[in-house]
Formats: structure tokens, C-alpha cells, sequence
């Protein structure tokens, strides 16, 4: 065939496709509830355990909150991530949405975009919950900033290694043993940082300034990753 | 670049290298023994910081060429790029191994501790732990293909932990001292390396972070050799059970 | 429309295609025939950009696959035996996923019609899960085709089918080929693969080993052909053994 006869490639909206994965997933999660379900019914157990774990001791418990709130988080998260994913392998629709004329970073910015979403519904949850049980300010502003800054991260590495896992032998053992320490760091930062504001006086900037920027610089280089390399992860 | 790498006739590089590397080790023991000045505040224990500096730098070269290798690999795919990548991490997981250990051996005296959960000390087990996790996202998929692109997704994404790691040393006022800087610039409390005060460790360090890179390179030559026999002999086998079969 | 030259595939050391050369001609209807483990699944995955040959030249529509593969993807659906659909949405909800992946215009209106096409409007609202292997087959066809494809490309499309939704199958994939559609189909299933089509290619062994004209055969002589086709490597095997 010549050049003349070729057919028209289409150019397609990058936002388009981003909003039809994440109003896809919304759908799927408006039908079924299993990742928000599971993932809340994960954290408020964990709550309820912490709590009784540190009984003995109200102090050492309301110390510790802080980093049982970032566990938590951590670990629904997989769940959450697990689920989302899943969905997509059981069904194989995967294999159509690659045959759409879409670029596979959007499916990438889609994911992330709708697993945050779920993820900090959870959190708007677990917020209020940790704040009565152990009595610490989680609801500050400051707090609620951090804890969006550091979903971000922990979702974007989460989707990438995700859709890695979810194509092996042995997925759901897998996920946690490889997204626990890539998204460590993350996490302890902005657990630091949520410790601080929680904290009866408020920190000064200079005390908490690395922490929130390396969770920033952290945010983007994931994003950035993952955004690179998520084709080479669908694709054959 | 991939085939000119894979040509390399490495039975001839590697027993030169290797040479190379003996050599450079028995220098680098005798500058880092008798070379080396004694340092003021700690004395003689001082120069395990010689091994410990040596060995973090060059694991986050080789964790730099393995984030190299991954970037090749997925523009175009060639199985030399995977096994430098592998080889690069576990060399990077020995010599991160080394500085882990080595820095909780030096520190002991100073700090009164083995070990202690400072930023830089989490953020070097952090690095570990991730790429220790690389050998098993390999090992749980058997598609050759997708596991080779797997594991270089992985080793871009991870790399973050790198950056981290050594940003941490520079940037943060922790237990552990920072070396390349004012002397002043050292943590509250426990430690008393007053950082590089002469020209003499100055060429110490250079020496010892040089033996290590040409460690590193030895190492990966012979690593990148022994996967070429790998490959050949199951190239073989597989050809003698064909074989077999026809008949 | 579809030119395959020399294509071959190779897993390891396992070679599934080994150098097919095909040309499909815009609006034609092949169909590609072959035993089981022949490679007509992985040769048609390839054409559906879905997986990246091993070496040969692929052009769709004019565009170099895998090169230009996004270009080209606008242009082709393909059903496959599996559905590919979610399970827990509804069927329009399923299809408008899709017509907003292909960006369509007149969303809405479009699904409707889809759903009408195929005999679905009335169970549009109800979840993929609870439908019938002939109902998920319809729907897929329906997301095939939303996009007014160029190119459709089928992998045995008739599995598991009962009668009803065969003769729907045939009736749909008759009015496509009318509307001007180059179809691709694959299918082990000997008299169906015949019907309908303008050629039939047979593959063995990962090469094509005999394309023949609708017309020059009859159900008959063509199953005759592909015994012999196939049978007679198997049998100069058994003379050397």
C-alpha cells in the first residue's frame, strides 16, 4: 500500500481517556463496593487491635498513633491496589482497552487517579476515627495536607508495581514485599511529618522541611516513573 | 552498543581485570594502612571510613548502571542489558552490604551502639531491602521476556531510594557525620570524626573509591562471562534434546 | 488492507509462526483455518497490535505495525472467544466505557443503536455477569464494532455459541462484510469457517500452507484438501520413523 493510502490516525484527547478509565473504575466500585469495603473493613479492624495492643498504657498508645495510622494505611493500600488491578485481570479487559487507540500512560494516570480517590476515602474515615480513640489532632490541616502529599506517592509507586505483580505467579505475596520498602520512604516521611503536627505544639518549618520536601520530590519522581514506564509494563 | 558489548571477547578482559583488581587491592591496603595518616579524635579505627566510603559510592554507581541498563533494555530489548543489570545489582547489594556493616563496626565506638534508627541508617536498609526485593519480582515470573522488562521497570522505579539514601548524607544533620563538607557540620552528640582534614586522606579516598570501581568492573566481567556459559550450555542442551527427539 | 510478509514469531526457542506471507484485500473476508497450536491465535493477536512479531513486515491499513500501531488501532476491533467485558457493569455502561476510550461522538445514541444492533436494548441495564455465553457474545460484538472499524479481526467467534446466536453471528457478520469491512477471521471450525468468507487460507505449522477461492471449492472438497494438507507432513514423518 502506498503512503496515500493509508488511513487517518487519529489524535485523541489525553484527558479524555484519563477520565474515562477513572469513571470507569468509579463505576465498577459504584456496582461492586469490594475495594472500599475491603479496605475499610481492614483499617477499622487495625484501629480496634491497636487500641487494645498499648491498653496498658494510654500514653505509649497515643505515642504510637501516629505510626499505626501510616501502617494502616500502608498495608489497606495494598488491599485496595490489589483489588483494583485485579479487576482488571480477571476480566482481561485489559487486552481491549490496549486495542483502543489510547496511550497507555493515560491507563497509568487513570489508575492512580482512582485508587487515590479510594484510598483517601478511606483515610477521610479513618481520620476522625483515630482522632477519638487516641485522642490526638489528626484532623489539623496541616495533617491532611501531608497525608494527601504522601497517598500520592504511595499510590503511584503502588500502581506501577501492581500491575507488574498482578502478572505473576504468586501476586497478592508478592505486592507487599515489593511495595513496602520502594514506598518506605514515603511513608516514614510523611509519618514524621504527621507526627509532628499531632504533636501539642507545633512544629517550626525548619523542623519538618525535609521531610515534606523529599515526600514531594518523592511524589514526582514515582509519578514520573511510572509514567515512563507503564507502557513497558502492559504491553507485550 | 548492545552488540559491540556482547562481542566483547571477555575471556581475555576478565583474567586481565582480575589481575587488575588484585593488584589495586594490595595498593590500596597499604595506603589505607600506612598511607593514610592517623586521624586526630579516633585514631586508628578511623580507617574503616576508607572501606565504608569506597564501598557506598561505588554501590550507588553500580545501582546508577543497573538504572542504565533498565533504560536500554526497554528501548530495545537485548539480553546483555539484563544480565549487566543483574549483575550491576547484586555487586551494588554486596558493596551496600559492605557499608551497612562497615559503618555500624565504625560507628559502635563513637556512638555507643551498633545501631541506631537514624534517617541515613533507615535510609540505606531501605535501599537494601528494595533491590534484595528485585531477585524476587525475577524470581517469580518465568516468561523470559516479561521478566527481563520487569525487572528493568523495577530498577528505575527502586533507584528512587538511591537518590534518597545519598541525599540524606549530604543534607541532614544525623548521627551520622558528613565528610565532604565544613567539619563543623556534624550531628549533635556522638560522633567525633572531625572530617577530612589533609591531603593525605584526601588521596586515600580517592585510591580506595578507585579500587573499588575496577572491583566492580572485575566483578561484573566476570559476571557477565559466567551468564554468557550459562546461556551457551542451555543454548546446548536444549539443542541435544531436539536432537534426540527427531529421532 | 492486511499485508503479512515473512512474519514469524518465536518463544524462546519454540517457533509458533515461521515466515507467513498473506494479503488481505480492503472489504475482503478471509478466513484462516488450522489445527489447534497452528499459531492462528498468535498471528492474529499480532495483527490486532496486541503482541509484536518476531521478525516480517506487517502493514495494516498502510501503517507498519508495530511502528505505527497507535495510528492504526482506530481502525480495528476484534472479538475474541473471550468477552473482555467487566462483568459487574451494566452492557451500556460496558459500551460507554469504550465509545469514551475511542472518543465517540453522540455517545449515548451510538451504544443505543449498538445494543439495538445486536438485540440487546432491552437487557441494557442489566449486569454482564448474569448474561448467557450467546448474550456476551453479541455485546462483544456490539464493542467491536462501536467504532466503525475498517478492520475485524475474529478469533473463533462461534465457540460455545447455541443455535440462535450463530445465526445471529452469521447474519451480523454478513451485513459487516456488506458495510464494506475487511474481516479476518480465525476458527478450527470447518464448515462454519466456509460460509461466509471469500478465501480461506489454510496455516500449518506456522506457514500458510494453501489459500483457495470460496468459489473453487466446495464443504466437500475443501475438507478433503485440509486432511491432506495436514496429514501429509505427519505421514512423511511416519515413513522416515
Amino acid at each position: 500500500m502506498t503512503e496515500e493510502n493509508k488511513l487517518a490516525s487519529g489524535n485523541l484527547s489525553y484527558m479524555a481517556t484519563v477520565r474515562a478509565i477513572v469513571w470507569k473504575d468509579l463505576t465498577m466500585e459504584w456496582h461492586t463496593g469490594q475495594i472500599l469495603s475491603v479496605m475499610l473493613v481492614f483499617s477499622l479492624t487495625a484501629a480496634i487491635i491497636y487500641n487494645f495492643a498499648l491498653y496498658g498504657s494510654l500514653a505509649a498508645a497515643r505515642d504510637a498513633s501516629t505510626g499505626f495510622l501510616w501502617v494502616t494505611i500502608l498495608l489497606a493500600g495494598t488491599l485496595g491496589l490489589n483489588r483494583s488491578l485485579m479487576a482488571e485481570q480477571e476480566n482481561r479487559s485489559l487486552e481491549a482497552i490496549l486495542m483502543a487507540p489510547i496511550d497507555r500512560s493515560a491507563i497509568y494516570v487513570g489508575k492512580v487517579i482512582s485508587v487515590i480517590i479510594f484510598t483517601l476515602a478511606m483515610e477521610a474515615i479513618l481520620v476522625p476515627i483515630f482522632t477519638a480513640f487516641f485522642n490526638k489532632p489528626f484532623w489539623r490541616p496541616q495533617v491532611l495536607f501531608i497525608l494527601i502529599l504522601g497517598t500520592i506517592g504511595y499510590v503511584a509507586a503502588g500502581v506501577l508495581i501492581t500491575s507488574m505483580t498482578v502478572q505473576t505467579r504468586t501476586r497478592e505475596v508478592l505486592l507487599p514485599v515489593l511495595l513496602l520498602p520502594l514506598t518506605l520512604p514515603v511513608v516514614l516521611a510523611a509519618a514524621q511529618v504527621t507526627a509532628a503536627y499531632v504533636a501539642a505544639v507545633p512544629p517550626e518549618w525548619s523542623e519538618v522541611q525535609f521531610a515534606v520536601s523529599l515526600v514531594v520530590a518523592y511524589d514526582i519522581f514515582m509519578v514520573t516513573a511510572g509514567f515512563l514506564t507503564y507502557h513497558y509494563v502492559v504491553e507485550e | 552498543m548492545a552488540e559491540r558489548i556482547d562481542r566483547m571477547n571477555l575471556n581475555r578482559i576478565v583474567p586481565i581485570l582480575n589481575w587488575a583488581a588484585g593488584i589495586m587491592i594490595l595498593i590500596s591496603l597499604v595506603v589505607i594502612f600506612f598511607y593514610a595518616p592517623v586521624e586526630s579524635t579516633m585514631g586508628n579505627v578511623q580507617r574503616i571510613f576508607y572501606f565504608h566510603v569506597g564501598g557506598a559510592w561505588v554501590a550507588a554507581v553500580a545501582f546508577f548502571v543497573a538504572l542504565l541498563s533498565g533504560v536500554f533494555y526497554l528501548r530495545k530489548p537485548a539480553k546483555i542489558w539484563d544480565t549487566i543489570a543483574v549483575g550491576s545489582v547484586e555487586i551494588g547489594l554486596v558493596f551496600t552490604s559492605m557499608t551497612i556493616v562497615s559503618g555500624s563496626v565504625w560507628g559502635r565506638p563513637a556512638w555507643l551502639t551498633w545501631w541506631t534508627w537514624s534517617p541515613r541508617l533507615t535510609s540505606i536498609t531501605v535501599m537494601w531491602l528494595v533491590y534484595v526485593a528485585y531477585f524476587m519480582l525475577r524470581g517469580a515470573i518465568e516468561d523470559e521476556d516479561r521478566r527481563s522488562r520487569f525487572a528493568a521497570v523495577y530498577v528505575i522505579a527502586g533507584f528512587v531510594t538511591v537518590i534518597i539514601t545519598y541525599l540524606s548524607i549530604r543534607l541532614l544533620r544525623d548521627i551520622h557525620p558528613v565528610i565532604l563538607g565544613e567539619a563543623s557540620e556534624t550531628a549533635q552528640g556522638l560522633q567525633e570524626f572531625s572530617g577530612i582534614d589533609s591531603g593525605k586522606m584526601v588521596i586515600s579516598l580517592n585510591v580506595s573509591v578507585l579500587t573499588f570501581t575496577v572491583l566492580y568492573l572485575t566483578w561484573l566481567a566476570n559476571r557477565l562471562r559466567l551468564q554468557r556459559l550459562l546461556d551457551d550450555a542451555a543454548e546446548l542442551k536444549t539443542r541435544v534434546m531436539t536432537r534426540l527427539q527427531q529421532q | 488492507m492486511i499485508k503479512i510478509s515473512g512474519v514469524t514469531k518465536k518463544y524462546g526457542m519454540n517457533a509458533v509462526l515461521r515466515g507467513v506471507d498473506l494479503h488481505v484485500r480492503p472489504g475482503e473476508f478471509v478466513t484462516l483455518v488450522g489445527s489447534n497450536g497452528a499459531g492462528k491465535t498468535t498471528l492474529l493477536r499480532i495483527v490486532a497490535t496486541l503482541m509484536k512479531q518476531s521478525d516480517g513486515e506487517l502493514l495494516v491499513g498502510g501503517w507498519s505495525i508495530p511502528g505505527d500501531a497507535e495510528k492504526v488501532r482506530r481502525h480495528i476491533g476484534m472479538v475474541s472467544h473471550q468477552a473482555l467485558l467487566y462483568g459487574d457493569m451494566t452492557a451500556a455502561e460496558n459500551l460507554d466505557f469504550f465509545a469514551r476510550l475511542y472518543q465517540l461522538d453522540h455517545r449515548q445514541e451510538r451504544v443505543a443503536e449498538a445494543l439495538q444492533m445486536v438485540g440487546l436494548l432491552a437487557r441494557q441495564r442489566d449486569p454482564v455477569r448474569s448474561f448467557s455465553r450467546g448474550m456476551l457474545q453479541r455485546l462483544t460484538i456490539a464493542r467491536a464494532t462501536l467504532h466503525e472499524p475498517d478492520v475485524l479481526l475474529l478469533d473463533e467467534p462461534y465457540t460455545g455459541l447455541d443455535q440462535e446466536a450463530t445465526r445471529l453471528l452469521d447474519d451480523l457478520l454478513s451485513r459487516e462484510s456488506e458495510k464494506g469491512r475487511t474481516i479476518f477471521m480465525i476458527t478450527h471450525d470447518l464448515a462454519r469457517g466456509l460460509d461466509l468468507c471469500q478465501r480461506i487460507a489454510i496455516l500449518n505449522r506456522g506457514r500458510i500452507a494453501r489459500i483457495v477461492e470460496r468459489q473453487e471449492v466446495n464443504a466437500a472438497e475443501f475438507l478433503a484438501l485440509y486432511g491432506d494438507v495436514t496429514r501429509s507432513v505427519k505421514e512423511r514423518k511416519g515413513a522416515q520413523g
